[in-house]
């Protein structure tokens, strides 16, 4: 069947910001939808509120709206559009929750608006847990025993009859959202609660546990004929009770014999056809008893997922893509193999090499919270290695994950580390086999399959083999190779200098081949060069291009700090560099992002972003040049070591990238523009090695002061200081950060100063500012962390155009080419300058759609050296722009129990969204509504203030009563209102007695709270408040600009009056 | 570990790990199924084959005789990039050992199957050896006399006693099996919705399975060239008509030789479980497991033969109907083992109109 002749203009719903459990995976699929349904000459309208992606640049659909995904933005988006068709299945649980939302609600009716992809019922059936048991039963499918609980009682008697540990599932929630595993009544009481509370129906499936079990997936995909492949099977590295996005996972599955996975096979066809999904793609979790071979169905997803990303980048079949074609009515064989280009779609790829995927944690940035995974997924990204055998691509992917000691550092063992799966796990199992345990020593204690604790140890004992090699021969250098080891490891466990090991192994001859991604295992030809390295392929030189080749080096795992943005910036370089008729290679290892689509670059490399990897396919390429200042830090820290063997680095120089980082040459450069503009000035500041010389640097700059360790990435370890104790705490915790070499570095802390991101593009003979973006949150916030408005609204117009001059200045003298990254703070009109990264920023994707200015294409024609004449930068003006644009912040407080959600210099969110609207209130708005704030219309308003912010806020408070708001405040709060002739209810502090605050929050008396506190002890007394808010969801805000910022969305909230605004071209 | 090569008869050599067995000659193919490599060892399609797995890791998960396809492993040869011999587990490589069929592993399997690809199925040998040259030397007079062996390979493959069996349904039909080296999940199909079961020798004449008198037909799958197989084609061509007719890869392109078509050599066959086909008696498009180095050539079907079943990658020929004689065939595996279930409707399809 060809396309639908009635579908002409389709909606796609993306999936908002970045979350743990929804990430740039659905950048990838809503990208490569649209480009497919574009490219079939339909009209495609996308809605997303998250800048920071691809999907969202104005080249990739008919018309993009950066808009909250919620129901009145996308009613008055569908009623502007009119479009034929909704597409929900490409943005996630996000996308699937607010089509239902939309078909209940009648708009869909209203509209006259089909749901194509998944309707409401095949939603339900998917999502609904007794609605899919019954599915389930009728197909003869097993799962394990459980029940639907509704209320806390219900749960007590579950809990008794289906015994510990049990496993909560709350309905309707994303990334196993306020599930978890108990192992005790206790913890189950807690986890019970909350996780009723997290349902979006109140109703929680509570289930027996099936710990131990071994966890597979298949993802699926099926057209209206009936037809139904298998696009990929995953096997689970860690056994049931881990969230499969927390898992080490392998693809394709290792262990199951024919019999067993064709069964899976046959119930997972099934399956799909009894919950009605007619096209698309879906993914089925089953878990089998490692004994028995006794299969349960856990879960299905009627969408593009996480897993389908992966299996997309593990098997060349791009999920997405198809899914949207068949959503229009294709049939998979009327749709061609994008990668041999003679085959139909119809087919189930073969692999010939094996993946791995390993997460990414962050539990260091959020201190108190517990390193323990279980069913609700924790993880912040995820990296893929690529070999022929499962030890060299489980090796790679552990090299990808760019930790500290590359490879599989030793540790001090804990056997607890090892039994109770953790980020860390994966460490303590490669030194339980150097500690001699054995195989089935290691299962009992893990229930990891056998076959993948074989292999491990495999590895590891090759370990010894390598230390006590007394020359490295050619034969058994190549054996170690193919064992995945890196020369970093190799170096490390022989006490050799990396260099060293690698020139020896290219005199020998030792590099490695370059294995195409095919779908087919090699069975048809196919010309796209989608590689990965294998020590076990024989090298070949590069195929020549009639094109100069460019190399751009992605940004590896996402991070909290490092994430989509930069993926971002890549994938618009990379389509920068086409344009400009260069051949690019990207270079990246992370599944999720849209970098690492086959369709976006020439060639495409996934490989880890270590020296290594890049000077090997940088020595295969041989390229006219390579990017480091697109993806974020990691190439950045590269730089050097790819220049010192011999490759071009585009853009700004070593010499110029170091002015800006290092610290000492940049307060130098500062220091002299400060001569020619002295309203320039650097924080007073100093280096401490120790808490003694810390303790004197405070005396001369004064406290508060803000501390860091020399390296930091996202603002690890950074704290403000308010006095000698805490100083003295600074140095007790982070002191193993902290040497003569890698000294302490102290800044002045510029109380109450308003923050500013400048982002710029310099070339030979010019510049352009993209815009500056004022912080709504006071100095202290880590960038990333607070909200930003361009164009600024408390800046004076003299302060910005200092603030061009100066960083125009700055650039020039830096001798920047390409991106640069200002982070300066403003305090009675003194500029101070806090930070220069010279390469693109995690601000650049919004600043380029507030301003329309396309950066990341000016960065490149920087790069390529282009004169003003060409560029022509004089029209690119961005305070010319006629609407306000507010970045919203998304925090992962919930995922993480045990953690404080107060702000502060350590970067601790995982996403942004984008309101843009005619003024900073309606804009302001839609980035709360964007970051899932609940702002609430009516209600009580919980004030719990610091002595400094009493007397700013009061105006606040009185605006808020004027409203109809009741307010609340804690004794000290109160009192001070009180004395203001301000009306409100009292109330305990925590340590006060009962009942107090929170009890007051956590019995759902407060709509809002507003807590600001200084000082160490003052945060930690009111941490309750906080986590109660979290656990609640009731906005907390706990910064006093950020306060009024939200009294501002209030108002305009209770006006009701918003409009949708669709993205226009770039200049 | 002890050295050991695959030499091709074209010249082409690799060097890998002899793992077990003793040295061998055989046609030299690659197959892409992930699983199953104990079911495509003991398919006696595979006589005189030496099978390169594309998937890098063999010998996963043990093994298991009540997966078997016949009563003894037939391929000459197993050579993956790696096979489990750890000291959990090692049995599969074990098992291989015992047989005497050579294992070669540690080698890029691809670069094998990349020349298989583009260059065409050949003869060739895995040797132990330590050196290239005497590799080849062996290499050679291995082929040699793997080349004097008597074409008909079915006949090497099948039964030489006719058996009968009892099937599962007493109101089921009766179905005579012409055994060209027959899958075992053929008969467990057949026998699971026949009331009798009755499996003859591929040089057996249409005589004796007449005085049988059966309700339908089975043509197996078996190995070799179809048009070496000359006393079962005048056999079906007596057939034919007579009773319906199934007929399966090897019974597939021997209907068709009876039937007047011709069969041609593929470059390097089907071998795999994820071939895409168009199912025309089904009215569906779904995956199949394949193995089959020869095709039936279209042009050459009478007139009232029908192409039913297109294979999706190449378009040649899966399978064809006549529907006045009452015969058909696909050249894939719809009784799977390895490979998806799908396909197995044709039996239903089948014995559904015997009686």
């Amino acid at each position: 069947m060809p396309r639908m002749s009635d579908v002409r203009k389709v909606l796609i719903l993306g999936s908002g910001p970045i979350v743990i459990g929804q990430a740039c995976e659905f950048d990838y699929s809503g990208t490569q939808a649209c480009k497919a349904l574009m490219s079939e000459g339909l009209e495609v309208i996308l809605v997303n509120s998250n800048p920071a992606t691809i999907m969202t640049d104005p080249e990739i659909s008919t018309r993009v709206y950066i808009e909250p995904l919620t129901v009145p933005f996308v009613e008055k988006i569908i009623e502007r559009e009119r479009p034929d068709a909704v597409i929900p299945t490409l943005g996630g649980q996000t996308a699937l929750n607010l089509a239902l939302q939309l078909a209940d609600q009648g708009v869909l009716k209203r509209y006259g608006v089909r749901l194509l992809g998944a309707d409401p019922e095949v939603i339900r059936a998917a999502e609904d847990r007794e609605i899919f048991r019954k599915i389930l039963d009728k197909v003869g499918a097993r799962y394990p025993k459980s029940e639907m609980v509704r209320n806390y009682q219900q749960a007590m008697d579950v809990a008794k009859t289906l015994g510990y540990p049990l496993i909560l599932r709350p309905n309707y929630t994303l990334g196993g959202g306020g599930g978890g595993v108990a192992y005790t009544p206790d913890e189950y009481e807690l986890m019970i609660t909350r996780a009723l509370r997290e349902s979006p129906t109140s109703e929680v499936q509570v289930e027996e546990s099936i710990l131990g079990y071994k966890e597979f997936e298949l993802e699926v995909m099926r057209d209206q004929s009936g037809a139904f492949v298998i696009i990929c099977s995953i096997e689970n590295f860690d056994p049931c009770g881990v969230h499969t996005g927390d898992s080490i996972t392998v693809a394709p599955q290792q262990t199951l014999t024919d019999r067993e996975y064709q069964a899976m096979r046959d119930e997972a066809r099934k399956i799909i056809e009894e919950v009605g999904l007619a096209t698309g793609g879906a993914n089925i979790q089953f878990a089998c008893h490692p004994v028995t071979g006794e299969r349960v169905v856990i879960e299905m997803n009627p969408r593009v997922s996480r897993s389908s990303a992966l299996a997309s980048k593990a098997t060349g079949f791009p999920i997405a893509k198809i899914a949207a074609l068949l959503a229009v009515g294709y049939q998979l064989d009327e749709i061609r193999n994008d990668i041999t280009k003679t085959t139909p779609s119809c087919y189930e790829p073969a692999l010939d090499y094996v993946v791995t995927k390993i997460p990414r944690f962050a539990f260091e940035k959020f201190p108190g919270s517990q390193d323990i995974l279980t069913t609700q997924m924790k993880s912040v990204g995820e990296v893929m290695g690529i070999g022929r055998t499962f030890k060299e691509s489980f090796m790679k992917a552990v090299s990808s994950l760019e930790n500290r000691v590359e490879g599989l550092a030793p540790v001090t063992f804990s056997e607890k580390k090892l039994s109770m799966p953790n980020s860390q796990r994966l460490f303590h199992l490669a030194q339980a086999f150097r500690e001699g345990w054995t195989v089935s020593q290691v299962y009992a204690v893990t229930q990891i399959s056998p076959w993948f604790l074989e292999q491990v140890q495999q590895v590891v004992s090759h370990e010894a083999d390598v230390i006590e090699a007394k020359e490295l021969s050619k034969d058994f250098l190549l054996k170690t190779k193919r064992l995945g080891f890196s020369d970093a490891t190799i170096a490390r466990l022989r006490g050799e200098k990396v260099s060293d090991i690698r020139s020896r192994r290219h005199e020998m001859g030792l590099r490695p081949g370059y294995s195409q991604v095919d779908t087919c295992a090699g069975e048809f030809k196919s010309e796209t060069p989608y590689f990965y390295s294998s020590y076990w392929a024989k090298p070949k030189p590069a195929a020549a291009v009639s094109k100069p080749r460019v190399a751009v080096l992605g940004s590896g795992p996402n991070r909290i700090g490092q994430g989509i943005e930069f993926d971002y910036s890549c994938v618009r370089g990379v389509k920068r560099f086409q344009l400009e008729g260069r051949h690019v290679a990207m270079i990246n290892s992370n599944p999720e992002t849209v970098s690492t689509d086959y369709d976006t670059s020439d060639e495409l490399y996934f490989e880890p972003l270590t020296e290594e990897s890049v000077i090997e396919i940088l020595d295969r390429i041989r390229p006219e040049g390579f990017v480091a200042q697109l993806g974020g830090q990691t190439p950045i820290n590269l730089a050097s070591k790819l220049v010192a063997h011999g490759h071009k680095l585009m853009g700004s120089s070593l010499q110029s990238i170091d002015m800006a980082e290092d610290r000492a040459q940049f307060s130098k450069i500062c220091n002299e523009l400060n001569l020619k503009i002295p309203a320039i000035k650097i924080p007073a500041n100093g280096m401490a090695g120790s808490f003694e010389e810390a303790a004197a640097i405070a005396a001369r700059i004064k406290y508060p002061i803000i501390c860091r360790p020399s390296y930091v990435l996202g603002g690890r370890r950074m704290e403000v200081v308010e006095n000698e104790d805490e100083l003295q705490s600074y140095f007790e915790r982070h002191g193993d950060y902290i040497s003569i070499e890698e000294p302490c570095l102290m800044d002045q802390f510029l109380e109450g100063a308003l923050e500013v991101d400048v982002d710029l593009v310099r070339g030979v003979d010019w510049s352009v500012i993209g815009g500056i973006v004022e912080h709504i949150e006071a100095a202290g916030v880590h960038s990333g962390d607070s909200m930003g408005v361009l164009p600024p609204q408390r800046l004076k117009a003299s302060t910005c155009e200092l603030i061009e001059e100066i960083s125009r200045q700055l650039a020039n003298r830096i001798g920047t080419i390409g991106h640069l990254n200002l982070q300066l703070a403003v305090q009675n009109d003194q500029v101070f300058i806090l930070e220069a990264n010279p390469r693109s920023s995690r601000s650049v994707p919004f600043v380029s759609k507030a301003t329309l200015i396309p950066m990341i294409d000016l960065g490149v024609l920087a790069s390529l050296g282009k004169k003003a004449s060409e560029v022509q930068p004089n029209k690119y003006q961005w305070d010319k722009i006629d609407t306000v644009s507010v970045k919203g912040v998304v925090f992962p407080f919930k995922k993480f129990p045990e953690s404080d959600s107060i702000l502060g210099p350590e970067m601790k969110s995982t996403g942004e969204s984008m309101g843009r609207g005619a003024d900073y209130a309606e804009a302001l708005l839609k980035a709360s509504i964007a970051s899932h704030i609940n702002v609430p219309p009516s209600g009580e308003v919980l004030l719990s203030l610091r002595d400094r912010d009493k007397e700013t806020m009061l105006s606040l408070a009185r605006s808020l009563v004027g409203m109809g708001y009741r307010l609340s405040a804690t004794s000290g709060t109160a009192r001070f209102l009180f004395n203001e002739g301000i009306d409100c209810v009292p109330v305990k502090k925590v340590h006060e007695g009962r009942p107090n605050c929170v009890d007051r929050i956590r019995s759902g008396q407060v709509a809002l709270v507003i807590n600001t506190s200084s000082g160490r002890r003052a945060v930690e007394a009111s941490f309750d408040i906080r986590r109660s808010c979290i656990d609640f969801s009731i906005p907390c805000i706990t910064e006093s600009h950020a306060a009024e910022a939200l009294l501002t969305s209030l108002k305009k909230h209770r006006s009701r009056e918003f409009t949708v605004l669709a993205q226009e071209k770039m200049i | 570990m002890a050295r050991g090569f695959l030499v091709l008869e074209s010249g082409e050599i690799y060097q890998g790990l002899f793992r077990g067995g003793k040295s061998r000659a055989g046609e030299v193919v690659f197959n892409t199924s992930h699983s199953g490599y104990e079911e495509i060892a003991t398919d006696p399609s595979y006589f005189g084959q030496i099978i390169v797995m594309t998937a890098p890791m063999q010998g996963n998960y043990g093994i298991n005789s009540s997966v078997w396809e016949s009563k003894r492993l037939w391929i000459e040869g197993f050579i993956s990039l790696e096979i489990q011999d750890s000291e959990r587990d090692s049995s599969w490589r074990r098992q291989l050992s015992e047989a005497g069929i050579p294992i070669l592993s540690d080698l890029d399997t691809r670069e094998i199957v990349l020349r298989l690809r583009d260059g065409g199925t050949p003869w060739g040998a895995i040797v132990h050896a330590e050196i290239e040259a005497e590799a080849r030397e062996t290499a050679r007079s291995l082929i040699a006399e793997k080349k004097l062996m008597n074409l008909d390979w079915v006949h090497a493959v099948s039964r030489k006693e006719v058996e009968v069996r009892k099937g599962q349904r007493p109101e089921g039909p009766r179905i005579a099996i012409m055994d060209y080296g027959s899958k075992e999940n053929i008969l467990r199909e057949l026998a699971a919705r026949a009331s009798e079961i009755a499996i003859f020798p591929s040089r057996t004449s249409a005589k004796t399975v007449k005085d049988w008198n059966p309700d339908g037909i089975m043509l197996t799958n078996g190995p070799g060239n179809p048009s070496d197989v000359v006393a079962a084609v005048e056999t079906v061509r007596d057939l034919i008509g007579w009773r319906p007719i199934f007929g399966i890869c090897m019974g597939n392109q021997i209907l068709a030789l009876a039937l007047g078509a011709k069969t041609y050599k593929l470059k390097f066959g089907h071998r795999g479980s994820n071939h895409p086909v168009r199912d025309g008696l089904l009215g569906s498009v779904y995956v199949t497991s394949q193995n089959h180095g020869y095709s039936v050539d279209e042009a050459t079907l009478p007139k009232d033969a029908r192409v039913t079943h297109i294979n999706l990658n190449d378009g040649s020929v899966a399978g064809f109907e006549c529907a006045e004689r009452r015969c058909f065939s696909v050249q894939y595996h719809p009784e799977s083992h390895p490979g998806p279930h799908e396909a197995v409707r044709l039996f239903d399809y089948f014995t559904e109109r015997l009686l």
